[in-house]
């Protein structure tokens, strides 16, 4: 009779155990599944930074080299645009013109750029590139990481 | 049951419980074992099979203008490589079909992007080996069109590159660094210490997919990036400066020819070009002679130059003023030489101020020849001569100057216009900077400083303020300079219209053997606006054989590149005239 009403005592006891057991173990499970997700996921998104980081550099170099001042005088010179060397202001207290004003010279137009630049690029590469519109956001400095490339790193040397 | 069979029971119970308290005791043993006894062992080699250790490389830093403008910066590049052993067709999925590309048609592809011929690279492909370099440091661009075949036998290593986005822009200060990223020359050499940053490091433990286990990276070393050197000069200044002088060297068939502009109230170079100059991206295209600074370590004989600084001298000792007469022949005997004029011409009574005007050897001789040695030695030194200018630039030139006690009869008189003596172009711009800025000297600086991340500087050079002449000295001797550019044929050539300027010719002769050549350092040094005294600068054009027997070659950069500076930097034009100074008695 006392073995009996211990082995009904005990049986709740059991349930829980049990079902915590399960409980926990499916907690567990879930866990897993979603850290290892989460794993991929962000893997998946360091790779799309690398992507975007190569797109930076690129642009930043393209942007550089198309700012440069051998690129200007250039692209000036094409327009036929001819420096005037010769400064003039105007004072606006007195409305007197300080300086005296000469045409530019034809002669003073350096068509041709003389100062070498072997990284210059003549027109970007990326003009036929969908247009991001700019962010409504205020840029943030982001830390310089190695670009490791998509393709795989060489097997041996 | 009968009692037999009650008996077995009980032995195998006794035997199964036997055993398995044996086995208990062997795994509690191992258990043991590898928990406690091998425990540290165990989990340290199990973590160097999952752990991986990766550098953090250093970026090196920036350098910049005096505005920010990226001069030198780092980029990567990529070394395309593949393994030959591995070669084989690509299958790739074309418009939802899976095509076979035969290994021809991928090099070709490979051959197109890479911009190699194809009879080079296929040949590449083939063996048994596992690495075959296809092509060296391509750009970013390129490496991402290789990517985007998606061949898996291709591979890529990604290395830092060096960018020069100016090119030669300032290339002869930035100097260079090699493939392998070690500076080579100039400012990227001697900042380096500023310029390279230190590698960092740190631990990952990866799965069996080789998926990067979170949480698990430890950084053992702290990466620190290399910080930004930032320069004083203006890149667009520096840009035109050069351009003006390549033309000119180019016109006047010159060997080089150099410029250099400095704020007169605070040293900064606000430029230092040369023509020819290296793009620093790529060097190996330039002479070796051309790689350097010539304005910083080429030192020469100045030449008439260098008889403003005499003529301050003669006033500040108080043999002198504008007004003092000589007598001045063209020429005259001196021990064993005769010193000449530059033309011969008939003797002229001429006061200090007309002795700078015409520029005559024999004048200037007569109004220092009762100056001690010692003095105009005194004041030579004080304005910076024989030794190299606070800049420190790496290789650097004092010029020579021997000391007063070694000067020959010849060479004590010689060295009043600027022979038996040699200087750099900075040494003798900073004597015009002294005279712009009240006689007083304030020291050239080209680096501003190393700037961290959040714009901190340091290694922000000391400045330095040194009264050389006394104000009216100064001002006395700018005045005489201011006739020089209205009365002089060559002066009147450098002349802004609008402003006030003054400055001086320079003619030196250059030494070939024992004797001088034939060709000659033509120069100009002086300031503007002279009634707000901004820059000093000087241009001095090397050997030129078109023009080559007066300074009107260096005429023409002077004007175009003063032009420039006064006109970029908004400086007012002159409001006032120049006082009437008597060049003759």
């Amino acid at each position: 009779m006392k073995s009996l009403r211990k082995s009904r005592l005990s049986a709740p006891v059991v349930m829980i155990l049990v079902t915590g057991f399960v409980a926990v173990s499916l907690l567990h499970l879930l866990l897993t599944i979603l850290t290892s997700q989460s794993v991929y996921e962000l893997s998946d998104l360091k790779r799309e930074k690398r992507e975007l980081d190569t797109t930076s550099q690129i642009l930043s170099e393209e942007v550089s080299s198309l700012a440069s001042n051998q690129n200007l005088l250039n692209t000036a010179s094409r327009l036929g645009m001819v420096a005037n060397t010769n400064p003039v202001f105007l004072r606006l207290t007195d409305q007197s013109v300080l300086g005296q004003p000469l045409p530019a010279p034809i002669a003073s137009a350096q068509s041709t750029n003389l100062v070498a630049n072997s990284a210059m690029i003549i027109e970007s590469t990326q003009i036929n590139q969908v247009t991001v519109p700019a962010s409504t956001t205020e840029p943030v400095a982001i830390p310089t990481t190695v670009s490791t490339s998509l393709i795989p790193a060489s097997p041996t040397r | 049951m009968n009692q037999t069979g009650q008996t077995n029971i009980t032995r195998r119970m006794r035997l199964f419980l036997t055993v398995s308290a044996i086995l208990v005791v062997v795994f509690a043993i191992r258990l043991i074992d590898f928990q406690i006894v091998r425990a540290e062992a165990i989990s340290e080699y199990s973590y160097e099979n999952r752990a991986v250790t990766r550098t953090i490389p250093a970026i090196r830093g920036d350098i910049l203008d005096a505005n920010g403008e990226v001069l030198a910066t780092s980029v990567y590049r990529y070394d395309i490589n593949a393994a030959p052993s591995m070669v084989k067709p690509v299958s790739r999925v074309v418009d939802g079909v899976e095509q076979v590309i035969s290994v021809e048609a991928v090099a070709a592809d490979l051959a197109r992007i890479l911009q190699e011929d194809i009879a080079v690279l296929l040949p590449k492909l083939t063996g048994t080996s596992n690495y075959v370099n296809l092509k060296k440091r391509v750009d970013a661009d390129t490496h991402r069109s290789i990517e985007e075949l998606e061949i898996p036998w291709i591979f890529s290593d990604a290395h830092q590159n060096r960018l020069y986005p100016n090119g030669a822009v300032a290339g002869n200060l930035i100097g260079f660094v090699d493939t392998d990223g070690l500076a080579l020359a100039g400012l990227e050499r001697q900042f380096n210490a500023c310029l390279a940053g230190v590698d960092g490091q740190e631990r990952f433990e990866r799965g069996v997919d080789g998926i990067r286990i979170p949480s698990s990276a430890v950084v053992t070393q702290e990466v620190a990036h290399g910080r930004d050197v930032v320069l004083t000069i203006d890149a667009s200044l520096q840009y035109h400066a050069q351009q003006t002088l390549a033309s000119e060297v180019e016109r006047l068939d010159a060997d080089w020819a150099t410029a250099v502009v400095i704020e007169v109230k605070t040293g900064r170079i606000v430029l230092a070009a040369e023509a020819p100059s290296v793009d620093p991206n790529d060097p190996g295209k330039s002479a070796p002679e051309e790689r350097g600074a010539r304005v910083f370590q080429y030192a020469y004989e100045p030449g008439s130059t260098m008889k403003t600084l005499t003529a301050a001298t003669a006033i500040e000792t108080g043999f002198a003023t504008m007004a003092t007469g000589v007598v001045a022949p063209d020429q005259m005997p001196l021990f064993d030489r005769t010193i000449k004029d530059f033309s011969p011409h008939e003797t002229w009574n001429l006061t200090l101020a007309g002795v700078l005007t015409k520029s005559s050897n024999v004048g200037i001789i007569k109004i220092a020849e009762n100056i001690p040695a010692s003095t105009r030695f005194d004041f030579m030194q004080r304005f910076g001569f024989g030794k190299p200018t606070e800049v420190g630039f790496e290789g650097e030139t004092g010029g020579l100057l021997s000391d007063y006690n070694n000067w020959d009869g010849v060479t004590n008189f010689t060295t009043t216009f600027g022979q038996g003596l040699s200087v750099s172009a900075v040494q003798m711009a900073s004597v015009y900077q002294t005279l712009a800025n009240g006689g007083v000297r304030v020291n050239p600086v080209l680096v501003a400083g190393c700037a961290d991340d959040a714009g901190a500087m340091t290694s922000v050079p000391k400045t330095t303020s040194t009264q050389v002449v006394s104000a009216q000295t100064a001002q006395d001797v700018m005045l005489m300079l201011e006739k020089v550019v209205e009365d002089g044929a060559i002066g009147q050539a450098t002349a802004v219209p609008g402003y006030r300027s003054a400055g001086k010719t320079g003619t030196a002769e250059i030494q070939e053997g024992a004797g001088y050549g034939d060709y000659f350092a033509t120069s100009f040094f002086g300031m503007a606006p002279v009634d707000n005294p901004q820059y000093a600068m000087g241009v001095m054009i090397y050997k030129p054989k078109q023009v080559h027997t007066n300074s009107m070659a260096a005429a023409a950069s002077y004007q175009k590149i003063l032009s420039q500076v006064l006109l970029t930097n908004r400086v007012a034009p002159s409001t006032t005239v120049s006082p009437e100074i008597a060049t003759e008695w």
